[in-house]
């Protein structure tokens, strides 16, 4: 029998699903990386519908329950694309201020041509 | 030495006239360097017929900065002058500055209780200097004043990355990392719009950068 938690997953993958959908229509998203996105979700529906496939991962880790080896996965991934995301949203930023302040700069550039 | 007034902006169409006016009577040359301003500021400039450097979108006033004094040395100037463009800072206090460029190569104006620093503002202010002290050895009065001026040697030493209101402390923090030499001037300053400045927000973000400046630098 499936239990709440597992539906709870269930319902939140297949709202990504929607959401990298969405993200495909507007165009955020190339055929890829929709292809990529459906994948792991779809794989994560598996999983949650049936746990016992992994659970020799478990014991190789030492985690004594799937779900212990579940939430540390989960973090570490959370951890890890926190990381990400930081150090790109960083590189952008700094990529946008060089932008915007060469592009102001370049007044004086025209003033001197005059 | 050839000294050039930097004067960010973002939003000051209230200001910005009365400034520009004040400014030109200093006889200093100035570069006003719009923050991406959204409100009639441009258009404010643009009736006095001055040449602005426009960051297209919002940037944040340590980028401001930074834009305006790397256009002032790129135009050759030795030292710059960096004063808010909301009337908050005297011009009257200009020569101060001028005076103390000849013998410093940074130099810090410092606000106080007698000037009208809101009080909640000044505490927050000693506490951020005290902190500053501990932590790196230097002890500015007022560590958040935006009217300071550097010469471009120092420029070149301090070049900050922040690009928001944590642009006066890094300069502080880089300035006594760089051994520069450094003094305070007393300036008057006139409190005219509560909103503005550095938030609670700001202040909390300024410490996690000051955290951060004392593991890297």
């Amino acid at each position: 029998m499936i239990a709440g938690l597992q539906i709870s997953a269930i319902i939140f993958a297949f709202v990504m699903v929607y959401f990298a959908l969405i993200h495909y229509k507007k165009g955020t998203l190339n055929g890829f990386e929709i292809f990529s996105w459906s994948v792991i979700w779809f794989a994560a529906i598996f999983i949650v519908v049936f746990p016992d496939i992994i659970r020799v991962f478990a014991k190789t880790f030492l985690f004594t329950r799937l779900f212990d080896m579940m939430v540390a996965a989960g973090f570490i991934l959370v951890i890890a694309l926190t990381a990400k995301s930081y150090i790109t949203t960083k590189k952008l930023e700094k990529k946008l201020e060089d932008l915007v302040r060469k592009n102001a700069m370049s007044v004086l550039k025209k003033s001197k041509k005059k | 030495m050839k000294i050039a007034v930097v004067a960010p902006f973002y939003n000051e169409e209230k200001h910005l006239d009365k400034f520009i006016k004040d400014v030109r009577k200093t006889k200093l040359p100035f570069f006003l360097v719009d923050d991406g301003s959204t409100d009639n500021s441009i258009n404010v400039v643009k009736k006095h017929k001055i040449k602005t450097l426009t960051h297209k979108i919002n940037l944040g006033k340590g980028a401001a900065m930074k834009t305006g004094a790397e256009a002032a040395f790129s135009q050759g100037f030795d030292a710059v002058v960096f004063i808010d463009t909301d009337g908050q800072h005297k011009f009257s206090d200009l020569p101060k500055f001028v005076k103390a460029l000849k013998n410093f190569e940074i130099v810090f104006g410092s606000r106080n209780m007698e000037y009208g620093v809101p009080l909640v503002r000044y505490l927050g202010n000693k506490f951020a200097s005290l902190l500053i002290s501990l932590l790196f050895g230097i002890y500015v009065s007022d560590l958040l004043c935006g009217y300071r001026a550097l010469t471009k040697k120092a420029y070149e030493k301090v070049k900050w990355e922040s690009s928001g209101y944590a642009v006066e402390t890094e300069m502080v923090i880089r300035s006594v990392k760089a051994g520069l030499k450094h003094c305070e001037v007393p300036v008057a300053t006139v409190y005219l719009d509560n909103i503005k400045g550095v938030s609670l927000m700001d202040a909390f973000g300024i410490l996690f950068q000051v955290v951060k400046w004392k593991i890297n630098l």
